[in-house]
């Protein structure tokens, strides 16, 4: 395994800057997120490698507004052009087990067979992923429980395996563009592959069973609870990694404008008003249903694996504390 | 700015729309307007099967979806029907002909059409229902040979509201083992045809079918379904279309879904049967 001490990870962030854009988590005025490194180089913002980020890395992957194409309507007229992509790599440094098994989720949704979204390819293509192990879960962390491998992060979204070693990180290549990236870079260490200790996650329970049981709770009161407090406030589905429903509206002006999609929220009202008035999910109830089933059941009956990844970002983030952890270890009984 | 196509963008975008030009704009009734639609080369933008869908719009005011009613070498229609203050639906009545829009498609599942060869069928709709049975019906009749009897029975609000007035009235009837029958909800003078509800009407006339396709607004759909049942069709062979809110229409906005369906993709049209499964969410 190739390694590097931490003091020196300046140096291999310079490396990497050379020759690819270079994305890492940082804090930005006590958000934290995932944010080019010159806003490190310029101290905007500060390094984060503590724990998750609370802005998930589906950044760089799905932008909270993307621009799709540009138009211009003139009179009768109408002229489309289409966005370029990405044309250089781009490194994410850091992304946790977690993030890379929700980009797997993504790659269903995006990457299916019969309308493939090459705005997402491009950056699936481009983005280079250092994924780090974690050794220390924080409280909210259940990944284990939704079945991720808390050694090895998800190989087929993975390019290179960091691990953390205290005063060192050590790195190892998944893929071949990962193992591109590694051969480049110059002043690494070598060292005999043991694992880093990682502390056990203290939320754990078993999930088997669960898309089953919940299809026949559609009408169970447990809405009710679960439902109660919530204010459709939309910050659990926007911080969630596997969270990807969108809008799509403009930015004008004058003849010109730009197409752009944007983050989207199955708590918003909006979301699903028809023209008429009709409102299929009339209230938080049905809302917060539809946000939980289609995390642990709906995505599971049409891909056959969970769109909740245990990452625990909504439950650390919710402000009035709606626990989908508390929901499924209750449905599990 | 040039016009996006197949050739100079390597992998497509189906959220980009191809441009379309209204080739001609037919008044159905005061509130619904059909829009002829081909590309700039004079070609038909896609081929649609029965009951599919197509996004159209205008970039700067909004896009939506719809059925496309009928299509031809050239072009497609589709039939819109106008909400006063609708965003688009507004914009897109004040069109010219000429007027360049965006158009993508086909989306959706459309009807099943091996489910209904060989069968007596019902048609069953109202208002602007019409536009989605009325891609069914055009297609049996293209193909009449490889389908039975077919009954039509429609409905408007009066004889001002309804829908492809020449189809209804001199074209369709002229077709053999076809019959079509209209209802009015209320009386109104000049009309000599039959007054009453759509669900009602279907219960009069109790068509000797093997398979219906219904569609309209959700009240008529709901009457009319437990009707079908007990004329004595299966669940499988009661079909019906569904409309939700829709910004992608290619299973990736997220909001049209019905449990692990999206209707988008999976739907529009539906199966008794299939919907007795779903969550009843829409
Ligand atoms: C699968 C599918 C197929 C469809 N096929 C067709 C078709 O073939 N033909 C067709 O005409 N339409 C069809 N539609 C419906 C069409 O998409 C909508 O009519 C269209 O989106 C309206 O767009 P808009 O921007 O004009 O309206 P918006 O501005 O989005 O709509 C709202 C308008 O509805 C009206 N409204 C709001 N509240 C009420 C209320 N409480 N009561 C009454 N009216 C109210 C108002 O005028 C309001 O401005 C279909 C929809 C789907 C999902
Ligand atoms: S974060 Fe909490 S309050 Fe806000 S929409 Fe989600 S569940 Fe509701
Ligand atoms: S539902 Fe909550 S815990 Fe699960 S992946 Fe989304 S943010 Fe993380
Ligand atoms: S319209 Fe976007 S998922 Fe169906």
């Amino acid at each position: 395994m190739k390694t590097i001490e931490k003091a020196k990870l300046d140096s291999l962030f310079a490396q990497l800057a050379q020759n690819y854009s270079l994305l890492v988590p940082v804090d930005y005025n006590g958000l934290t997120q995932f944010a080019p490194y010159s806003q490190v180089q310029e101290g905007v913002s500060q390094l984060y490698l503590d724990g998750n980020v609370t802005v998930s890395p589906k950044t760089a992957y799905l932008p909270q507004s993307e621009a799709m194409y540009k138009f211009r309507a003139q009179g009768k007229k109408l002229a489309i052009e289409e966005m370029a992509g990405l044309d250089k790599q781009q490194v994410l440094f850091g992304v946790r087990h977690c993030d890379t098994k929700a980009i797997q989720c993504l790659d269903k949704v995006f990457l299916d067979e019969k309308f493939e979204d090459p705005q997402y390819k491009n950056k699936r293509e481009q983005n280079i992923v250092f994924s780090l192990a974690c050794n220390n879960p924080k409280a909210t962390c259940f990944c284990e429980s939704m079945g991720l491998d808390r050694a090895h992060a998800e190989a087929s979204v993975a390019d290179v395996q960091v691990y953390d070693f205290g005063d060192s990180f050590g790195f190892e290549a998944i893929s071949d563009k990962g193992k591109a990236c590694l051969d480049k870079l110059t002043g690494l260490g070598e060292t005999a592959s043991k694992l880093p200790d990682q502390k056990p996650q203290t939320l754990k329970f078993d999930v088997a069973g669960l898309p089953e049981k919940l299809k026949d709770m559609f009408e169970d009161p447990i809405w009710d609870e679960y439902s109660f407090k919530c204010l459709n406030c939309g910050t659990c589905s926007y911080i969630c990694p596997t969270c990807h429903c969108f809008d799509i509206n403009n930015k004008i002006r004058g003849e010109v404008g730009v197409k752009l999609r944007t983050w989207d929220s199955c708590m918003f009202n909006e979301y699903t008003l028809m023209a008429g008035g009709h409102q299929p999910r009339a209230g938080k109830k049905e809302r917060v249903r539809n946000r939980f089933l289609h995390k642990l059941q709906y995505f599971n009956e049409k891909h056959d694996m969970s769109l909740c990844v245990g990452c625990g970002r909504c439950v650390a983030k919710c402000p009035v504390n709606v626990d989908i952890t508390k929901f499924i270890r209750q449905v599990i009984g | 700015m040039k016009t996006a196509s197949a050739s100079d963008v390597k992998r497509i975008n189906n959220l980009v729309p191809k441009i379309g030009v209204v080739k001609e704009i037919l008044d159905e009734t005061p509130d619904v307007k059909t829009f002829r639609i081909s590309t700039p080369e004079g070609e038909r933008p896609f081929t649609p099967m029965p009951g599919q869908l197509g996004m159209y719009s205008l970039p700067a005011v909004g896009e939506a979806m719809f059925s496309v009613t009928n299509y031809g070498d050239d072009y497609i229609d589709m039939s819109i029907k106008k909400y006063n203050d609708g965003v688009l639906t507004s914009v897109l009545h004040a069109m010219e002909e000429g007027q360049e829009v965006g158009i993508r498609g086909p989306y959706g599942n459309g009807f099943p059409i091996d489910q209904f060869k060989g069968k007596d069928i019902v048609f069953v709709a109202g208002g602007i229902g019409l536009a989605p049975v009325r891609s069914l019906i055009l297609y049996c009749m293209r193909n009449r040979e490889d389908f039975g009897k077919l009954t039509i029975i429609y409905g408007g609000r009066s004889k001002d509201d309804l829908c492809f007035k020449e189809d209804l009235f001199e074209n369709w009837p002229k077709v053999p083992n076809t019959e079509v029958h209209v209802t009015i909800d209320r009386p109104q003078e000049g009309w000599d045809g039959h007054v009453g509800f759509v669900p009602d009407f279907v219960k009069e006339i109790a068509p000797n079918a093997q398979i219906a396709a219904v569609c309209g607004p959700p009240i008529l759909i709901k009457l009319t379904l437990p009707i079908l049942s007990q004329m004595g069709l299966p669940d499988e062979d009661i079909i019906t279309t569904l409309e939700l809110r829709m910004k992608c229409g290619i299973g990736k906005c997220g909001r049209c879904n019905i449990g692990s369906c999206y209707v988008c993709l999976d739907g529009p049209v539906f199966s008794q049967a299939q919907l007795n499964n779903m969550p009843k969410e829409y």
